[in-house]
Parts: structure tokens; sequence; C-alpha cells
């Protein structure tokens, strides 16, 4: 209302996406980020840049972020929006994504905030400089392999009966389901610590239950992380595929992924 | 083999390019660097989520095409289902109504937990 073109000063706040130590300001263009309308820009503070973007203040409060959460589509937004401009950030060089929802009053508190840290960033943008990061997901099928043999062998005992029968394959079953199982998790331990030895760093992720996956045929065992130089990429896909043949096993890899699981403390 | 890493040249071009929606949000969520903002927000882990929005990790559309379209039946996503959940209840509180009405003991040795559910 008084007029000053971009007055909205106190109705906005400033949102921040991550932070490096060089930007360039071209590949922020035709970005979105999470409020179309507001440019996503280079914010410098000391020595590092940071990635951030006006929103309009009343959208961003933690009632907002509340209701956000209750609605799939415009979680999916956000989260996307998010990690689009960390990834064209990243192309300018070593990038520390910050988490979803990070939000200051205004650009001067941000950059007070983040110079605090200043030295937090450097450290972590040293570490994962040259790297990327590797999602790598075990996946083996959701049943037992049938044994007929097991269910065959109680005829041959005399003696039991039909319950005793049953009662024998069931448990023949039973083993062939915990087989089968700790079949899995071996398999999950070793593509694990093999590919660990390719990385700099390595996370393990909680594996995506069916509720999230959606699938009904086989269960997820292995969710990593992996940090690996650029050398090293082939040969993680290379052992990657390596696993799938001899198990038999489904080994999916994903990325690069700018190393989101290896700039936190947790 | 015969790989030529071009050593500190240009950064790796991130991606993926198809991502699906748990690992980014895992990401952007779990992971990433905490510093304090000045609006305290606070997001559930994924696995909350997950339960609260019933999160599915491909497309709806892909989820649609494998048959799997129980959120429409989740109140939380759908304000048909919602109705239907409400016809449920009525339907269970009108034969509850009725049981108690009739004099029958169905309705005391019900678990008194229940009335409050």
């Amino acid at each position: 209302m008084t007029g000053h073109p971009d007055a909205p000063e106190t109705a906005t706040a400033t949102y921040v996406f991550a932070v490096g130590r060089r930007l360039d300001p071209a590949v922020l263009s035709g970005l979105t980020g999470l409020a179309a309308g507001f440019p996503v820009r280079g914010l410098t503070f000391g020595p590092l840049t940071a990635v951030v973007q006006h929103v309009p203040a009343d959208e961003f409060t933690q009632e907002a972020w509340q209701e956000r959460l209750s609605d799939r589509a415009e979680l999916e937004r956000c989260a996307r929006a998010h990690h689009e401009v960390v990834t064209r950030a990243a192309t300018c060089g070593p990038t520390v994504p910050l988490a979803l929802a990070t939000l200051y009053r205004g650009d001067d508190r941000a950059r007070q905030a983040l110079a605090e840290d200043t030295h937090r960033f450097a450290a972590t943008l040293d570490r994962v400089e040259g790297h990327a990061e590797w999602g790598v997901k075990v996946w083996v099928p959701a049943a037992a392999p049938k044994r007929p043999e097991t269910a065959a062998a109680p005829s041959l005992r005399g003696g039991g009966g039909a319950g005793r029968a049953y009662l024998e394959r069931k448990r023949g079953l039973r083993q062939a389901r915990e087989h089968h199982h700790e079949r899995a998790l071996r398999i999950a331990e070793d593509v694990d610590a093999a590919l660990r030895r390719l990385a700099t760093a390595a996370r393990r992720l909680r594996p995506h239950t069916s509720e999230m996956t959606g699938e009904k045929n086989r269960v997820q065992v292995l969710n990593a992380a992996y940090l690996v130089t650029a050398v090293r990429e082939r040969e993680l896909r290379d052992a990657a595929e390596t696993w799938r043949r001899r198990t038999g096993v489904d080994v999916e890899v994903s990325g690069p992924w700018v190393p989101y699981s290896f700039v936190g403390e947790g | 083999m015969t790989d030529v890493v071009s050593g500190q040249a240009a950064p790796p071009a991130y991606g993926p390019a198809t991502t699906n929606l748990a690992d980014i949000l895992e990401r952007v969520l779990d992971k990433g660097i905490v510093i304090a903002g000045d609006i305290k927000i606070d997001l559930l882990d994924i696995e909350l989520l997950t339960i609260r929005l019933r999160l599915f990790v491909s497309s709806v559309e892909t989820a649609r095409k494998a048959g799997i379209d129980w959120w429409e039946t989740d109140p939380a996503l759908s304000s048909r289902a919602a109705r239907h959940e409400l016809h449920e209840e009525n339907q269970r509180l009108r034969e509850r109504v009725a049981a108690l009405e009739s004099g029958d003991s169905a309705g005391s040795a019900a678990p008194k937990s229940e009335a409050g559910a």
C-alpha cells in the first residue's frame, strides 16, 4: 500500500535451498522453485553462496506446512521443486543441500544465520567435492520358493496320519520361509559390504515398506547410499551388475544424486 | 578399462533424470544439512508421512495400472470415501442402538473402549 515496488519485505520469507562456493546465476534461470513469480537466486555470505528464493510468508508458516504434509500433491510439488533447484545449483560445483523448509524472515536474517555456520558448510563442501551419491536398493521375491520335497517327505513315515503330515508340511514351509528370509538378509549385507569398499562413505537408509513401494511381488531388503568419486562410478555399477547376476536378486542403482545423505550429522 | 576421467573438469551432471517420490522425500526430508530457521517447521519423517499420506512411490497413474487404488477409499484422501465411512459408522451405531433397545446383552458385552473409538 506504500506504493513501493518491492514493499512486501514483510510479507515474504527467505527460503534457502542449498549452499555452494560459486554459483552461476544463469543455471537458475527458468526455475519456478517453491513460489511462482519469485526468482531463485544467489545470496552470498562470506566466501560462500546460498541459493534462495523469496516466498509469500503466509504460505510458509508452520500451519501451512502442516497442511502441506496432509496433501500428497502439494508435498510432492514442494519436494520435487526443492530437489530441482538443488540439482541445478550443483551443476556449478560442490553443493550442500539444506533440509526442506529452511526459512528465514528475510535475506538479512538468512545471511546472518548461514554465516554462523560458514565453517561447517565449508568443511562439508570439501568432503563432498568430486563425489556423487548413488542409491542402491536390493529386492528379493516376496514369497519363499516352493519346496515340493518337504511336502512329500512326511508320507514316507508311517503312524502319524494326516495330522502329522500336515504339521510336518507346515514346518517345512516355515523353514523354507526362514531360509528365504535369511538368504535375503545375507545378500543385502554382502552387497552393502562390497559396495562400501568402493565408496568414500556409506549410509544405510530405511528400506521402503511394501506400503510405500506398492510392490506385491518383491520386498526391499537393502536401501543404501554411497558417496562415490567420479572415478569409481563405473566400478559401482559393475559391482551391482555382478551381484545381480550372481544371486538373481534385483539390484537397482540410482544416481548420481547431489550428496544429500552425506551432508548431515546423522 | 578405457575410462577417461576428466579429473577436476565439470562436476557430474546430477539427476537422476527419473526419480520416484520416496527417493526424493527421504533425501529432502530426512537428509540435507539442518540449520535452525526463523520459522520452526516440524516435518514428519518419511515413515510417518507414509502412514499419514499413504504415500505412494510411483505415480498415481502407474499405480492405477497396477490395480492399486486403495487411496481412493482412504478417508484422508477422498471425500467420497469419507462419506462411505460415515455411512458405515452410522450403520454400526444403528445396530448398536437396536441391540440396546431390545435389551439384548450384546451392547453391554462390547468392550468399553469401543465407545470412544
